[in-house]
């Protein structure tokens, strides 16, 4: 399956690492886009990209990194997380 | 009045599609047309084309629902919501508004309306079954508030406030939005539901009349009543209905609307968006987000929206409600203000006013009053009465000429209250929201000596008026 995420930085993806997203499903049809909060383990080697899902990541401003990862999703986290209206949420998706 | 006399605003969507349809302002597109990126493709491109609203019969995946699609991105299409032939001109456009707004009519509560003749509740509720572009490449979602008539209502005063803000898709019963924080809904949110953990009622009205949705982005006071509001601008009382799950009331004319509440507690990733500015800016993804509980639709709806971006509708309709209601704060604070206009190309960012007498200290008075609670102009420009503020070819010319560099601008920093979605602001601005406005004084010193003030050298300004009769008189003989 493919997902995309938007993040603060692309530098602060890095190989291997477990890391909170909130992961859009790319799959056709009228459910695509549908979002959720995932932790998930991220990869770019040939294995993950070959055998695990794919998740492209999209800058603040939705500027997609050509490079996608491999990711496999370790724990969901639900469709909604704790926190003030308003609040930061990649601040709050980073202390989960 | 303006010169021809205006007609009866349109009592519904529907009825202001037929208008436009008959003006050669609305395009028909029966094509099976896909609700991923190509629709906001064909409207985007079309906006940018100055070009007609589009209504979209065939929208992949959605059969019986369709969509209309920028309803009010040209001066033609406000003109006929305020019930003007399309051709009328932009002060006229203004004067008719003033002439309407001026005259509240309170709306008639109604008990019974098509926008019920379908209703979805609790674990049915599907935000996904109703036809919602993804916009733009890059967005956040799919956004479904675009052209909508936000509700929410003052759990103190009892106000009911009408807002166009956005909300996006984030999952079948989950919409995330982003009010502006200094917003009157982002203010009720934070000031009367946050701090007593209670979750705020809130409906999505879209399709509704253009005076409604023309009174919901308009630019007024705490407190005013929009729904009296969009009467006056309709000529005509608005029926009103109350929500199914609270005491919120809209248009009952509506075609869709979704009622819910926005949580105190919960979040989820919102944005980003390319709005208004006509740019996608990244404004840190700090929204806010709606529980959807019930969704009203009549059969085969037609839903709307604002393919957002440069010269989109909230371009026209600020320039609209946005320019009298600026009008209306420089005149109370004192300012000699001959007339507003917020140019659609300048994306709610520049401001031009028109001031029977200048000079630094009235620049200055209009930069302190534009800069208040919500500073959304980053450029003003103040400008004698004799610049056609309507016309940019003279006001850029007045600019150039008359403003002088260093003691013609003046710099004012503004921290709470800056617009996030400004493209110049970094990203730690945007969570600030800290900013800055420039105001440029484009008049001439009030100390100069009137004999000594350059005198414009156009046709109008430096021939006596026999010659200039005369060239006018015989401008065909002349082989032109």
């Amino acid at each position: 399956m493919e997902y995309e995420s938007h993040v603060k930085h692309f530098k602060d993806l890095q190989e291997n690492m477990l890391v909170v997203l909130t992961i859009r499903d790319l799959t056709p049809g009228k459910h695509k886009y549908n979002a959720r909060v995932a932790r998930v383990q991220l990869s770019r080697s040939p294995e993950a990209l070959a055998n695990w899902d794919k998740l492209w990541v999209l800058s603040v401003v939705g500027i997609q990194d050509p490079q996608p990862w491999g990711m496999k999703i370790v724990e969901e986290l639900g469709i909604t997380i704790p926190g003030k209206p308003y609040s930061d949420i990649y601040e709050t998706l980073a202390k989960m | 009045m303006t010169a021809e006399k205006a007609n009866e605003a349109p009592k519904d969507q529907r009825s202001f599609m037929e208008t436009l349809q008959r003006s050669g302002d609305l395009a028909v597109v029966d094509r099976e047309v896909h609700w991923d990126m190509e629709l906001g493709a064909i409207s985007r491109r079309m906006t940018e084309m100055d070009g007609p609203a589009i209504w979209f019969r065939k929208i992949t995946d959605y059969p019986g629902q369709s969509l209309f699609v920028n309803p009010i991105s040209t001066w033609r299409r406000a003109a006929v919501t305020l019930g003007l032939p399309a051709h009328a001109r932009i002060p006229e456009i203004y004067e008719e508004y003033i002439r309407r707004e001026s005259h509240l009519i309170p709306p008639v509560e109604v008990k019974d309306s098509a926008c019920r003749e379908v209703v979805i509740r609790g674990k049915d509720v599907d935000v996904c079954n109703l036809a919602t572009p993804m916009i733009h490449d890059g967005d956040g979602g799919r956004y479904i508030g675009t052209w909508c008539i936000v509700v929410c209502k003052d759990p103190d005063t009892g106000w009911v406030n009408w807002g166009t803000y956005r909300f996006m898709i984030h999952n079948t019963q989950y919409l995330a939005g982003w009010p502006f924080p200094p917003s009157h809904a982002g203010k009720i949110l934070q000031e009367k539901y946050v701090p007593r953990n209670k979750p705020m009622p809130i409906a999505i009205v879209m399709g509704a009349d253009p005076s409604s949705h023309l009174a919901a982005t308009s630019s007024t006071r705490i407190g005013r009543d929009e729904a009296s509001l969009a009467g006056g601008l309709a000529g005509r009382p608005i029926e009103i209905i109350r929500c199914l799950d609270s005491d919120l009331t809209f248009p009952a004319n509506a075609e869709c609307v979704l009622e819910g509440e926005i949580l105190p507690d919960r979040i989820a990733h919102e944005g980003p968006y390319a709005e208004y500015p006509g740019y996608r800016s990244g404004e840190m993804g700090a929204g806010i987000l709606m529980k959807v509980n019930t969704i009203t639709h009549r059969k085969n709806p037609v839903l709307s929206m604002d393919c957002t971006g440069f010269k989109d509708c909230s371009s026209i309709v600020t320039a609209l409600g946005g320019g009298v209601a600026v009008r209306r704060t420089l005149e109370r604070a004192g300012v000699p203000v001959t007339g507003v206009y917020i140019p659609s190309e300048g994306a709610v960012h520049l401001c031009i006013v028109g001031v029977s007498r200048g000079g630094r200290e009235v620049t200055e008075q209009v930069l302190n009053a534009l800069t208040g609670r919500r500073t959304y102009f980053t450029k003003i420009l103040v400008v004698d009465d004799d610049v056609d503020i309507f016309n940019l070819g003279e006001v850029i010319h007045a600019w150039a000429t008359r403003c002088h560099s260093e003691r013609g601008t003046i710099i004012k920093h503004v921290e709470g209250s800056a617009q996030a979605l400004t493209p110049c602001y970094d990203m730690e601005e945007r969570s600030r929201r800290a900013g800055a406005a420039a105001a440029f004084d484009v008049t001439w010193p009030p100390s100069w000596d009137r004999t000594e003030i350059p005198v414009k050298a156009r046709f109008d300004a430096t021939f006596p008026a026999e010659v200039k009769k005369k060239v006018l008189d015989n401008w065909k003989s002349y082989g032109f």
